[in-house]
């Protein structure tokens, strides 16, 4: 499939800090690309260039969809802090929203958007009565009423319980479905996981990772371990060919040295521990992305 | 364009829906006109009458300080009031709010002692029955020594008018009595001393004749007012409004979906059309009670339009459109570049003081208006519309003053409106840190 966003090179310095540093990447139609990084990385820096909020120092990015119509039209846009006036109430903000992008909303469209995000009888209420939650709802259907063909979401799960995270987590898939393309900014690496067809992880504003969910697992081979046990299994811990582990309960995740044997492992297991299951597999994201961007903070944490 | 209607539309919309806009729409021009009215009202009414103890050596001036029909006075109008004040009279009179104990002294052995009583009377409580105010005497000297001071006594020093007013009234009566004790018979005596009054008559350049100019100032005053505050108020509103879009995000949400350019636009027609909105409700409520007014006071012997032509209609929206573009431009600036409220309040203080210097220099303009400095103003950017309103209030300044003075503003509020939409181009977008001069400047250069 085609690309419909390229970004390449872009650079943005606030004062003396280097936000971005030379970023690149493509974003292919009708995909989920995760754009991954710990706070203050440069996602959120990067996506507002995107979005021509910020113009970059240097460096472009180019909308590849054809087609007529302006970019800021065809665009949806959920930023990361809520953006609503507050005043204002639900239905009129989000006629209003639509508006600004061109497009006359129908109220009944509206209507459907509000029924399924649970938000019909808060219609006419002000943004300011609503929860955060409810806030969030709001701010997503603005970013979707006008139909855009790229949706840009800077953290569009926070501030939402466990039902309304599902809720949006099905409606990504259900956009991806229907053709839409989806630029998702995120720091959960879990939900990047359910969601993502292509990741880019970018630290310290540069790009250190990107490729498919499937090649990046796949790049870090299969060196991680799960474990589930009974008995004692502090001492996985301190096995020396165990990087890292992660020991909750009776259910172990070891991340293997290089060259580690899981045979090994398994062996020295068998004298004190009753194995339940023992599955060698890819990292999850959260192995990978701890093993690219905190190894530095972990290990100063542990010194400490 | 569309975009740009939707940024207006909801500008205006959520402006005129909010509180502070039906009340001052509504209660603004009754309460500018109950802040000139209510000083007028209490400096000749509500101050409460004065009790003044006169003490007369002479025993010759009863009738001088004594009203010759109580009835009659507490009639007069506040208006006639002034008016008389302004005109001269015949003989000075009593002032309605005074109320004077006549005490005659003439051949009292020992003046001093008789003073005491009333001098402890003044430092009474205020609700004592027999309070005094002053004390005026008046030496049996008087009336033959020319060199004899006469005595105000009060706890406050500052009531010179009182003093004036007194003093005056012994004055003329002894004027008086001098002359007749010489041979002069009453009725010459009062023909010689007639005071002469003064009209006021206002010539326009067609060769037109009105009176009563004095009360242009009073006008002046309340259209000043009614043409200043609503741009200060609104602008206030504007800058408020794009430091909360900024701190609220939704300016994020906007520019990914309208240029800087367009929005800012919105904006100010926005906010425009709701000053527009505000005059011709004003415009609309000065006729309908005008025209009551005028009915009431023809009967009372004032002519409205004696002191408010017409074209001060016309004058009064085309000014009020001009200031308050400039005004909502300024603030706009100091909103884009501001991230707090407090910040921005601080940002446009220095500004708004240098841009109020014509309503501070109301009194002077309105007394001189031909007077080069009232010219200068009135020509002047920032400044023209409020001093070029005033001016044509109360004088008639050639055409070719006014146009400049309008052409003046246009260019300038053209001129405002470039600089804030490239100021707003790249200070909206900036969070953080408050630009200082050098960088703004760099901004301007860069947008």
């Amino acid at each position: 499939m085609g690309e419909i966003l390229a970004v390449r090179d872009i650079r943005k310095t606030f004062g003396a800090v280097r936000a971005v540093d030379g970023v690149s990447f493509a974003v292919r139609r009708g995909t989920i690309t995760g754009l991954l990084g710990r706070n203050g990385a440069g996602k959120t820096t990067t996506i507002r260039m995107i979005t021509g909020i910020f113009m970059p120092d240097s460096g472009d990015i180019q909308w590849l969809a054809g087609g007529s119509g302006s970019f800021r039209d065809r665009i949806g846009y959920l930023p990361e802090e809520r953006g609503l006036y507050k005043q204002m109430k639900v239905i009129d903000l989000l006629l209003f929203l639509a508006e600004i992008k061109g497009v006359r909303a129908h109220r009944d469209k509206i209507g459907q958007w509000l029924e399924r995000f649970e938000l019909t009888d808060k219609r006419d209420a002000k943004i300011e009565e609503l929860s955060k939650g409810n806030q969030q709802k709001v701010q997503l259907i603005g970013t979707l009423l006008h139909d855009p063909e790229l949706i840009i979401l800077d953290e569009p799960q926070s501030g939402l319980d466990p039902v309304n995270m599902v809720l949006v987590r099905n409606l990504l898939r259900e956009l991806r479905q229907e053709g839409k393309t989806i630029l998702l900014s995120t720091h959960m690496m879990a939900e990047a996981e359910r969601l993502a067809d292509e990741i880019i992880l970018i630290h310290g504003g540069k790009v250190v990772l990107e490729g498919t969910l499937d090649q990046v697992r796949g790049s870090f081979g299969k060196n991680t371990l799960h474990i589930d046990f009974e008995g004692d299994g502090a001492f996985l811990r301190d096995l020396p060919q165990v990087k890292r582990a992660a020991i909750v309960n009776n259910a172990a995740e070891l991340s293997l040295a290089e060259g580690a044997d899981p045979q090994a492992i398994l062996q020295a297991c068998m004298p004190s521990l009753r194995i339940r299951r023992f599955e060698v597999a890819s990292p999850s994201l959260e192995e990978i992305f701890i093993e690219k961007v905190g190894t530095e903070t972990l290990a100063h944490e542990e010194a400490r | 364009m569309n975009k740009m209607f939707a940024v207006m539309k909801r500008e205006y919309l959520q402006a005129v829906k909010k509180k502070m806009f039906i009340i001052m729409t509504l209660l603004f021009p009754f309460l500018m006109a109950a802040l000139v009215a209510i000083p007028g009202f209490i400096a000749a009414k509500g101050m409460g009458t004065k009790r003044i103890a006169v003490l007369d050596g002479t025993g010759k001036l009863q009738a001088a300080y004594t009203r010759p029909n109580e009835v009659e006075k507490t009639n007069e109008t506040a208006q006639q009031e002034a008016r008389k004040a302004l005109s001269g009279r015949s003989q000075p009179e009593l002032p309605t709010q005074m109320k004077v104990e006549y005490v005659n002294q003439a051949g009292a052995a020992n003046p001093d002692a008789a003073l005491k009583p009333y001098l402890e009377r003044i430092t009474r409580d205020d609700d004592a029955p027999d309070k005094l105010e002053g004390v005026f005497v008046i030496p049996a000297k008087a009336a033959t020594d020319q060199d004899t001071p006469l005595t105000f006594y009060s706890r406050s020093s500052t009531d010179f008018i009182a003093q004036e007013r007194l003093g005056k009234l012994a004055n003329k009566s002894l004027q008086r009595s001098r002359l007749s004790e010489n041979g002069v018979s009453p009725e010459l005596v009062e023909n010689l001393l007639r005071d002469l009054r003064v009209d006021a008559v206002q010539l326009s350049r067609t060769g037109g004749k009105k009176t009563g100019g004095e009360l242009n100032f009073v006008v002046a005053f309340i259209f000043g007012a009614l043409l200043m505050l609503p741009s200060l108020v609104y602008g206030q509103e504007t800058m408020r409004g794009i430091v909360q879009e900024k701190s609220d995000r939704v300016v994020e949400v906007l520019i990914s979906s309208v240029t800087p350019r367009q929005l800012l636009t919105g904006k100010i027609l926005g906010v425009a059309a709701v000053g527009l909105t505000q005059i011709f409700v004003w415009l609309a409520m000065i006729a309908i009670i005008g025209g009551y007014g005028a009915a009431t006071m023809s009967m009372a012997d004032i002519n409205l339009t004696q002191f408010i032509r017409p074209s001060v209609f016309l004058y009064f929206f085309i000014f009020f459109i001009l200031a308050y573009m400039t005004y909502v431009c300024i603030y706009a600036i100091a909103g884009a570049v501001c991230n707090t409220e407090k910040e921005a309040q601080q940002f446009v203080m220095p500004i708004m003081m240098v841009m109020m210097m014509p309503w501070f220099l109301m009194m002077p303009i309105v007394l001189n208006p031909d007077a080069p400095f009232a010219i200068g103003f009135s020509l002047a950017p920032v400044f023209g519309p409020i001093t070029m309103f005033v001016r044509t209030l109360v004088t008639e300044p050639p055409m070719w003053h006014v146009l400049v003075s309008i052409a003046v503003s246009l260019v300038t509020i053209a001129a405002f409106f470039w600089i804030t939409a490239k100021i707003f181009r790249v200070g909206i977008l900036s969070y953080g840190k408050r630009p200082t001069l050098p960088e703004l400047w760099r901004w301007l250069k860069v947008a």
